[in-house]
């Protein structure tokens, strides 16, 4: 408050309060009312979640609110044929008797007493079933609290339970899209490239490769993979008998063998010219079948760096294990020749 | 010219607002006409109990007569017949039976009015509210003058009220916002009316320094003058400055001067000096930096004019219509609605001199120009030429008879108020429905 300036000499009061108010106002933030702030500091974000709304003591509640059923006392009378001439004085209720048959003579009193007598009884038999059904309401009362209490702990412990799931399947679909992010990512890493002798492998060859189903079983296959590279790798490294033999199997490596692979990597790449490594057309052109072959799984150096960085950055999954497949396939390609590329496993009716 | 003056109490003693108000009023007067008090035996205005010897006295050259009240106040039937009028449907009857309950009932002073109102140019009588205003009035018929002093409390929304204000031959207004409400209430615009307020006898050489030797008070501070109360609205007062108290930046103490019916905080920086004389509250309010006045009912505060008068600023309770509308008319006070106001206003008065000294100069000016005696004297004088010249208004209503007093077809007084509208004059707006709720609790409440 202490820049509050007025410059004008004829002061104006309401303009000053204005001036005071802003700055309050300012101060303040939001100009809430007292009330307004109570109300949203009371606002309950997740009211299904608060545990204080959930009254987990209802039927108890219910029943301390509602005491045990008791059938009232409902007045009733009864009425006999004696009970109009009662009286507790003896003499009297002996004169009664003895002028009956002169009372009779007026009227006859038997139908009323019949009448008062049915009554009395209905009235008792209407009593009792009316206790009986209040008894039975109030039975059907506390059942009915009873399913509205489960029913509340059960939509409580849904709605904690969808929420959980919801989680859950933010938490997968996070997980698919990186994962695909991933595959698309080793994908444009591993390109394929035909040699010139598969290429020039005869169609008909090809053709009689497809309709006749191979000897799967004879056949040493890796597990079918989801990647489409991943049974290339496989099946390139089926004809070299080293790849077995050298390593693990498929899918179960240790971390020593990987970096002792990439030590090697290293060692060929520092070795070899830099034309050959990166698969130059120059290096294409040389008879050396090794760097043919290097050219020929035109795996380059960074792109198997990134590789590597995938396989030591993240869990180990199908990408991974295709990615040692690959590098299965880049090892064996050195001992030999390249052998002829596989066909596409996936037109094959085994591997569906 | 010969003019009465009835007032429920008076005396060199008496202080109440109203009192006080007929007291100057009269003493004024008397310079210009021959004027006497008629007024009652009682100086407690709880109890109205009979203390003084009835017969007639001077006091400061005014003649005074002093007339019997019948009956104390009973505080216990008064609250029951309050609660009646107030909040429920009631009758005409239960209103007079309000009225007898409130007191001063004094028939001694009504009939010695009726009896020699025909001596009289004119009856002044000071506050509507009470039975001498009410049967005298209508006891002195056409020379009746009212000076309500209406404060915006339930008592103005009694339906007993309504014809007394409508048939009297003036009324002298202390505020334009009292003169709204009671057009409002009553529809009486046709009644001629001033609005005049009350000087003081304010000294034109205060003594700052010699109240500070006195009460050994050092550093500024800001003063509260009038009796220490929560319908005065010094529990709130009390409440706000502790928070300021909490601000280091803040220096100023508070000084409250008068007759403490609350208990006040104890803090080194709020002093209670209880209750002082005239000399001395001029010297205190001439030491302050500002006054406050923090009460929600007002009719004229006559403190915030005393204040004014010296070159002091007034920081006001802005939900008192009155305050409010004189703090906007002099350019001499700032006013608050919650305790966030009050701290700005406050500091901003504490800390910015310019704008202090300013706002006292205005009140200086103000005061001078509206409330200033020769001003008061002034529209008095030419309120009574002006009835000279005008016929006499017909005599008040006769009160209604024995059926009609049983009717319970009247409104709660609380209805009757919340309905009536507020804000300064000039600015007023119909009550809102909340507002006037929350003032009708914190009535209860009071």
């Amino acid at each position: 408050m202490a820049e509050f300036n007025v410059r004008s000499d004829s002061v104006n009061v309401e303009q000053i309060m204005e001036q005071l108010r802003a700055r309050i106002r300012e101060k303040r933030g939001v100009d809430y009312t007292e009330q307004q702030i109570r109300e949203l500091a009371a606002v309950k974000l997740e009211k299904f979640l608060d545990p204080r709304g959930v009254r987990s003591d209802l039927l108890e509640q219910f029943r301390k609110a509602q005491p045990a059923y008791e059938p009232p006392e409902l007045p009733n009378f009864a009425f006999e044929d004696s009970t109009l001439f009662e009286s507790h004085r003896a003499p009297i209720r002996w004169l009664r008797k003895l002028l009956l048959p002169i009372l009779k003579l007026f009227f006859n009193p038997n139908p009323l007493i019949q009448a008062l007598n049915i009554q009395a009884r209905l009235n008792t038999m209407n009593a009792e079933r009316e206790a009986r059904r209040e008894a039975t309401r109030r039975q059907l009362d506390q059942l009915y609290y009873e399913l509205i209490h489960n029913l509340v702990v059960e939509a409580t412990r849904l709605g904690i339970e969808v929420k959980n799931l919801k989680m859950r399947l933010e938490s997968v679909s996070s997980r698919l899209e990186f994962n695909e992010r991933r595959a698309r990512a080793l994908e444009s890493v591993v390109v394929y490239k035909p040699s010139g002798a598969e290429s020039e492998r005869p169609p008909r060859q090809q053709q009689q490769h497809q309709h006749q189903p191979a000897p799967q079983p004879q056949r040493s296959q890796p597990p079918p993979q989801t990647t489409a590279y991943a049974p290339q790798a496989a099946e390139s490294a089926a004809p070299a008998p080293a790849a077995p033999a050298g390593g693990s199997p498929q899918g179960v490596e240790g971390p020593g063998q990987r970096s002792r692979r990439r030590r090697r990597r290293r060692g060929r790449r520092g070795g070899g010219s830099a034309a050959g490594i990166m698969g130059s057309p120059a290096a294409q052109s040389t008879s050396d079948p090794a760097a043919g072959a290097i050219a020929g799984d035109a795996v380059t150096a960074p792109e198997t760096d990134a590789v590597d960085d995938y396989e030591s950055g993240e869990e180990g999954g199908d990408a991974a294990s295709a990615a040692q497949a690959a590098d299965a396939h880049h090892e064996s390609s050195d001992a030999e020749p390249r052998p002829a590329p596989a066909p596409d496993r996936s037109e094959e009716p085994d591997s569906q | 010219m010969k003019i009465a003056v009835v007032v429920q109490r008076y005396g060199p003693a008496v202080n109440g607002g109203a009192e006080l108000h007929a007291r100057y009023i009269a003493e004024h007067l008397a310079r210009h006409a021959q004027v006497e008090v008629l007024t009652t035996c009682a100086t407690d205005y709880v109890t109205w109990r009979n203390e003084l010897q009835p017969g007639v006295e001077q006091v400061n050259g005014v003649p005074v007569r002093r007339f019997r009240v019948k009956h104390e106040r009973d505080p216990r039937v008064f609250a029951k017949r309050s609660d009646r009028v107030f909040d429920e449907r009631h009758s005409i009857g239960d209103e007079l039976d309000w009225l007898d309950a409130e007191g001063p009932t004094s028939p001694a002073l009504v009939d010695h009015i009726a009896k020699h109102a025909a001596g009289f140019d004119y009856c002044l009588f000071f506050s509507y509210r009470y039975y001498h205003a009410y049967y005298g009035a209508r006891a002195a018929s056409g020379r009746a003058i009212l000076v309500p002093t209406a404060e915006r409390d339930a008592t103005i929304g009694l339906s007993i009220f309504q014809p007394l204000f409508r048939s009297v031959r003036a009324l002298m207004y202390n505020s334009p916002e009292e003169r709204a409400m009671i057009n409002a209430v009553s529809g009486n615009e046709a009644v001629p009316g001033v609005v005049v307020g009350i000087g003081s006898n304010v000294p034109s050489n205060p003594q700052a320094a010699r109240f500070r030797q006195k009460h050994n008070i050092r550093g500024p501070f800001a003063i509260y003058v009038g009796r220490v109360d929560r319908n005065k609205g010094c529990n709130e007062l009390f409440e706000y400055f502790q928070d300021y108290l909490k601000d280091p930046a803040g220096k100023l103490s508070l000084v409250l001067i008068g007759h403490s019916l609350l208990e006040i905080p104890h803090h080194p920086r709020i002093r209670h000096l209880g209750f002082l004389d005239d000399a001395d509250k001029f010297d205190a309010i001439a030491a302050a930096e500002l006054l406050i006045m923090p009460s929600y009912y007002e009719s004229l505060s006559m403190v915030a004019l005393e204040a004014w008068a010296l070159g002091r600023p007034v920081l006001a309770n802005g939900k008192c219509d009155v305050l409010r509308g004189q703090c906007i008319r002099s350019n001499a006070g700032l006013y608050y609605d919650d305790g966030a106001e009050f701290l700005g206003t406050l500091e901003a008065l504490e800390q910015n001199r310019w704008l202090a000294g300013s706002l006292g100069r205005n009140g200086r000016q103000f005061y001078r120009e509206q409330y200033d005696w020769p001003v008061i004297e002034r529209k008095y004088l030419e309120m009574f030429d002006r009835l000279k010249q005008e016929a006499p208004r017909p005599i008040i209503d006769p009160l209604p008879g024995w059926f009609d007093r049983r009717r319970q077809d009247l409104r709660a007084a609380e209805e009757v108020l919340a309905g009536l509208p507020t804000g300064p004059a000039g600015r007023q707006q119909a009550a809102a429905p909340h507002r006037a709720a929350a003032d009708a609790a914190g009535r209860r409440r009071a």
